[in-house]
């Protein structure tokens, strides 16, 4: 709408001052006209030639266009063409560059270009110069862009100019955001040529300008760019018809621009025969009326759009066009057990009344038969061979004579009527005969759909005694029972089996039963395959008419599933498989061979597994006969037949850290990948081993591992060993006597305690009663004897003040300490009247420990009495501080310049007799006093300043208080 | 101290605001009005950026400001400060009334060219909800016992295809009528707070001071 306002509004401008410079050249040969399609960008040129020497004359023009200024040609176009008198010639030109964005002049001239006037080819004057402004019609209005609002085809060129009335414009524009570069056609004009331009919207490519101070007085900065995509021929162009009535022409229309501004591509058909033409409203199909008289048809499919046509033809005969209608009222008639025929109707299509059909029939979801059949309006077809009861589903579509197309498919679903079972069931039985009778247990197989031909409503058994014709028994098993169990009278009986269903009943199933025994039949181990359990059996000496191979497929007795398979009397193999088979169980097979009077005798049996696996579990084992060299590795209780494979032997690890193996064993890499020995024992039933040859008080570790063909138990637990030491025994005997006689002497020796009391160990040793004595006697000099007191004649008494509580020490410590340095030394000095040597002589001192200090002093004992150091359990008596003390000790000893206690010379000290302990039953009082003297003197040895600091409070009170002056002295 | 507290206290119920009862007044209308106008701002928000981007750059370029050319005929929100302030309520919503209805015809005008049908729906749904604004407007200016404006004749707001616009002008001119909403949005928002605080009473304020002597 708005361009073609716009277009109007320019021409009818441009006409205006168009008027007033065209030239009405009367004395010119030719006078031109030009006016200005702006939306267009054409000029169109209209002019008539003057004086025309003919009626007709074929003349030629040369025409020129300048652009700007009238030297400036940019375009010569030649034309030629036939001239009438008065006739008005046009012609058009199309300019690349909007007409407002630049001042057009355009002039022609003419000759005649008949053959037969030569004298006149020479050209005439040139007309006068038509300028064509475009450009003054805009006035000194805001700034423009041209074209406004173009259509272009997408991949072209476009020339966009920029009109300012100012003669310096700094203008930049944009497509689409992207800059384009500008030249400068003249002083008011920017020219932008945009090249290969690309569909990016349906709302178009905005051009615009900005950086123009014009734009702020109002103008029109910019022109939107509609990119339509180039028209594509159409594919798959097609006509048919199906009712003889209409065509129905379908095409694909490929890519479609589809702007909303403009119209889209648009099609036609063109029908040469009858030259009609039709505008098609879709854009992918268009209907035709047929025409009665009408066979053939020559279709042209004409795409369009604003730049470019396309065309592509179909030409056909409406008989090989004809697409039908789909079949319909299908039935079905005659129904029975095997056949059925079908019927249906198609729609009529005037004179072509015979159709091609094809019908097709389903069942169980697959096509079974396919046959193509020769049709008219009603059609029918017969289906045979067809199984009883039997759900089938047939459909059939048609095409015309001149095959075209086919129809749709039309279908219908029937079933057809049951028959009697077609064979008898396959039965097995299960004998047991007990006290006279025979438990006989019958199963037998469904049968096959194919089979049953219906739906079987129950099995007839049938049984009659062998010896007694007429004592037949019939019993009826509803369906789907799969067996029953009879308790006959004797075993001899004939049993016949029949299923009947709504249409009848099959052939019999017939079999003979006998006692069947106690056979003994020995049972062979079979081995599995891929495709299942194998074996083979010899045929018997008599006639058989077949064999027939039983089994349980569930794994226990209870639970047996009895499964059964029928062989020909020729086979003496078979493999056996069934989806119950599980790898590592062990399946019972039974091979019977049926006589020809129905009768079943078991031939072989065979056990085997579909697959054998590894043991699961090793065996437990007990080890016995331990010895110096050997152990006797048992199993007993391993039961070999409940293994997932048949037992073919043991093998027995043996790991030590001996290199060597024992000789029944070989080295081998064990299952957990360690080095040791390995022996494999071949028999299964071989459940003991003894393992020789060993170390004596060796460490062994052991694993016995059952083995099938599939392979090894599994290489866990090792069991653990040692072989016994090799002087054990000899020890026992030993000190086992020894630990008696202890036994008897402590006994002994409790019995007659009082006794060995008195005599070895008396409360108070009297030297009279020892035997010691008495075993001296007789044996050393005479002038031995006990020195008594009385015997002493004393020259000199020295008394120094006997303390009195000298006894009552034991509460503390640190009283007695007090006392003690009250106290002076006591000492009772028994000095011998004759001479005496100065060094250690015969005399015994009796010292009192407890005073011991003052030893040094008196230098009367010995040569240097050494201070007495603590016992080694007199240690434990050190308080706390005294444990710091204890590690400072060394420092002490070594300042102290004393002698090392160790370097002591003897001196006899008997504390039994010292003179100060009262009595005999007071405790000895020097052990006592030993300690707090220790720690006086261990007080002592701490250096000044180095009494450090307790690692807390109470003990450095504690310490201190050790330390305090009253009890430094010394 | 406590005798100050008693006597503030037993003065209270004298306070007016505090003793009002019965018609709220405009006050509630207002508020929904104002709400509304920040919830047509949100929407519009949406709306003009899916629009923007089908006219394609620049119009979708943030830093876009053309001059206002070729959109005369809309309302021009923009007005100087001192007269915005001294227009009175009448005046205020009489303005704000003329200017949507003018801008609601336009919108319609847009919806029928949008091409793109979500666009379509989406500018549907504006409509709708421009139209409850003016409802809204009305209704306040019904409480405050202002009559309506009334259209002069041959003034009345109808879309037309404008005269032979090129596209150009064309986008730019929906450019400026989303823009023109916008601002009239946003000066709707002060326009109805500053009526929302102007019907509102004076709440009584009562501040003691509890001072600490004597503690």
């Amino acid at each position: 709408m708005a361009p073609m306002a716009v277009f109007q509004t320019s021409f009818l401008l441009a006409l205006l001052p168009l008027s007033a410079h065209q030239s009405e050249v009367s004395s010119e040969p030719l006078s031109l006209n030009v006016s200005i399609s702006s939306a267009q960008q054409r000029l169109h040129l209209k002019w008539s030639v003057h004086n025309l020497t003919h009626p007709e004359l074929k003349m030629a023009f040369q025409i020129e266009i300048s652009r700007i200024n009238k030297s400036n040609v940019i375009w010569v176009e030649n034309y030629s063409t036939t001239v009438q008198q008065n006739q008005t010639l046009h012609w058009t030109w199309e300019s690349e560059l909007p007409l407002e964005c630049a001042t057009h002049f355009v002039r022609i001239w003419g000759k005649e270009d008949d053959a037969w006037a030569p004298h006149q080819r020479v050209w005439s004057s040139w007309s006068s110069w038509v300028k064509v402004d475009a450009q003054s019609l805009l006035g000194q209005g805001p700034p423009l862009v041209f074209p406004i609002d173009k259509l272009v085809e997408e991949g072209s060129n476009v020339t966009v100019c920029y009109v300012s009335r100012h003669s310096q414009s700094n203008v930049s524009c944009l497509l689409h955001g992207q800059r384009i570069p500008r030249e400068q056609l003249d002083t008011h004009v920017s020219v932008f040529t945009l090249t290969n331009v690309s569909f990016i919207s349906t709302w178009g490519s905005n051009f615009y300008c900005e950086n123009d101070p014009d734009i702020i007085a109002g103008a029109e900065p910019g022109t939107v760019l509609f990119v339509s995509k180039v028209l594509e021929e159409p594919k798959g162009f097609s006509c048919e018809t199906r009712d003889f009535r209409t065509l129905n022409c379908t095409w694909d229309p490929r890519s479609d621009t589809d702007l909303p501004k403009y119209r889209s591509q648009r099609y036609a058909l063109f029908e040469s025969f009858s030259g009609k033409t039709k505008s098609c409203e879709q854009k992918n199909w268009c209907t035709w009326q047929v025409a009665q008289d009408s066979q053939m048809y020559n279709f042209t499919l004409i795409a369009e759009n604003y730049f470019r046509k396309r065309s592509v033809n179909l030409l056909f005969n409406l008989a090989h066009r004809v697409h039908p209608m789909t079949p319909f009222n299908v039935l079905f008639e005659s129904v029975s057990t095997a056949n059925a025929t079908m019927t249906w109707k198609v729609h009529s299509l005037g004179n072509f009344s015979t159709f091609l059909c094809q019908v097709e029939l389903h069942g169980e979801g697959r096509a079974i038969q396919q046959h193509n059949a020769s049709s008219q309006v009603d059609g029918q077809y017969f289906f045979s061979g067809l199984a009883p009861a039997t759900e089938y589903a047939a459909r059939v579509r048609c095409a015309a004579k001149h095959f075209w197309k086919w129809s749709e498919w039309a279908g219908q679903n029937f079933s057809t009527l049951q028959a009697a079972p077609s064979k008898a069931p396959d039965v097995w039985r299960s004998v047991r005969s007990t006290l006279g009778s025979c438990n006989v247990t019958l199963f037998w197989k469904p049968l096959s759909k194919s089979q049953a031909h219906g739906e079987v409503l129950f099995y007839n058994v049938a049984t009659e005694f062998l010896g007694r014709p007429s004592s037949s028994k019939l019993f009826s098993i509803p369906a789907p029972a799969t067996g029953t169990e009879l308790s006959l009278d004797g075993c001899s009986h004939k049993i016949r089996v029949t299923a009947s269903n709504s249409a009848g009943t099959s052939p019999a199933s017939v079999m003979a039963i006998r006692d069947p025994g106690n056979p003994e039949v020995k049972e062979e181990r079979i081995q599995g395959t891929e495709d299942g359990v194998s074996m083979s059996w010899k045929p018997p000496p008599g006639d058989v008419i077949g064999y027939v191979v039983d089994w349980c497929d569930g794994p226990q007795e209870s639970s047996c599933d009895l499964q059964w398979e029928n062989l020909g009397p020729n086979a003496t193999s078979t493999i056996i498989s069934s989806d119950a088979f599980r790898p590592g169980v062990r399946y019972n097979f039974r091979i019977y061979g049926i006589s020809p009077e129905s009768t079943a005798y078991l031939l072989e049996r065979k056990t085997g597994y579909s697959q054998e696996l590894a043991p699961a579990n090793n065996p437990r084992v007990n080890i016995s006969n331990l010895t110096q060299h050997s152990f006797t590795l048992s199993w007993e209780d391993y039961a070999t037949d409940s293994q997932p494979g048949f037992i073919q032997g043991y093998r027995i690890y043996l790991r030590s850290k001996a290199e060597q193996c024992p000789p029944e064993f070989t080295k081998a890499d064990l299952p957990d990948n360690s080095e040791g020995c390995k022996h494999d024992i071949d028999n299964p039933e071989q459940k003991t081993f003894v393992v020789e040859n060993l170390q004596p008080e060796s460490f062994y570790e052991f694993l016995v591992t059952p083995r099938t063909r599939a392979g090894e138990g599994p290489a866990h637990p090792f069991g653990k060993v040692t072989t016994r030491e090799q002087h054990a025994h000899a020890l026992i005997r030993t000190i086992l006597p020894m630990v008696f006689l202890l036994l008897l002497l402590t006994v002994l020796c409790y019995v007659k305690s009082q006794w060995m009391k008195e005599t070895c160990y008396p409360d108070i040793p009297d030297p009279y009663k020892s035997s010691v004595l008495s075993l001296l006697k007789p044996k050393e000099n005479a002038h031995l004897t006990i020195m008594s007191a009385h015997d002493c004649i004393p020259d000199k008494l020295e008394v120094v003040n006997k303390p009195e509580g000298i006894k009552a020490q034991f509460p503390g410590a640190r009283k007695s300490l007090a006392e003690t340095d009250r106290t002076k030394h006591d000492y009772i000095y028994l000095l011998p009247t004759e001479k005496s040597s100065v060094g250690p002589g015969p005399g015994i001192c009796f010292e009192n420990l407890t005073y011991n200090q003052a030893a040094p002093d008196a230098g009367f004992c010995g040569p240097v009495p050494a201070p007495h150091t603590a016992p080694p359990g007199m240690g434990g008596l050190l308080t706390a501080p005294g444990n710091l003390l204890r590690s400072l000790e060394p420092s002490y000893m070594n300042s102290s310049g004393e002698t090392p206690a160790g370097e002591t010379t003897l001196n006899y000290v008997s504390q039994v007799a010292s003179p100060t302990s009262g009595h005999k039953d007071s405790p000895p009082t020097n052990s006592l006093e030993l300690a707090p003297r220790s720690e006086y003197r261990m007080q002592m040895a701490i250096p000044p300043g180095l009494a450090s600091p307790s690692p807390n409070e109470n003990s450095s009170l504690s310490s201190m208080s050790f330390l305090g002056p009253g009890e430094h002295r010394g | 101290m406590l005798a100050c507290l008693c006597t503030v206290l037993w003065h209270l119920p004298a306070v007016p605001a505090l003793n009002r009862t019965g018609d709220p007044g405009p006050g509630p209308s207002i508020q929904k009005t104002y709400d509304l106008t920040r919830y047509l701002e949100h929407q519009l928000r949406s709306l003009a950026g899916t629009y923007l981007n089908y006219l394609g750059p620049p119009f979708n370029e943030p830093d876009f400001n053309p001059p206002r050319l070729g959109a005369e005929t809309l309302p021009r929100a923009t007005v100087n400060l001192e007269v915005w302030r001294s227009l009175n309520d009448k005046l205020r919503l009489t303005q704000n009334y003329e200017a949507y209805s003018h801008l609601l015809c336009h919108l319609r005008g847009l919806n029928r060219q949008a091409a793109a049908a979500e666009l379509r729906r989406s500018l549907a749904h504006f409509c709708t909800s421009l139209q409850g604004l003016l409802g809204s407007i009305a209704g306040v200016m019904a409480a405050l016992g202002y009559p309506l404006p009334q259209p002069l004749p041959g003034t009345e707001p109808t879309w037309a295809p404008g005269p032979a616009h090129s596209d150009f002008l064309q986008k730019m001119d929906d450019f400026w009528l989303l823009k023109e909403l916008q601002t009239w949005l946003w000066r709707s928002a002060k326009d109805f707070n500053r009526l929302k605080k102007k019907m509102q009473p004076p709440a009584a304020a009562v501040t003691l001071h509890l001072g600490t002597h004597g503690f």
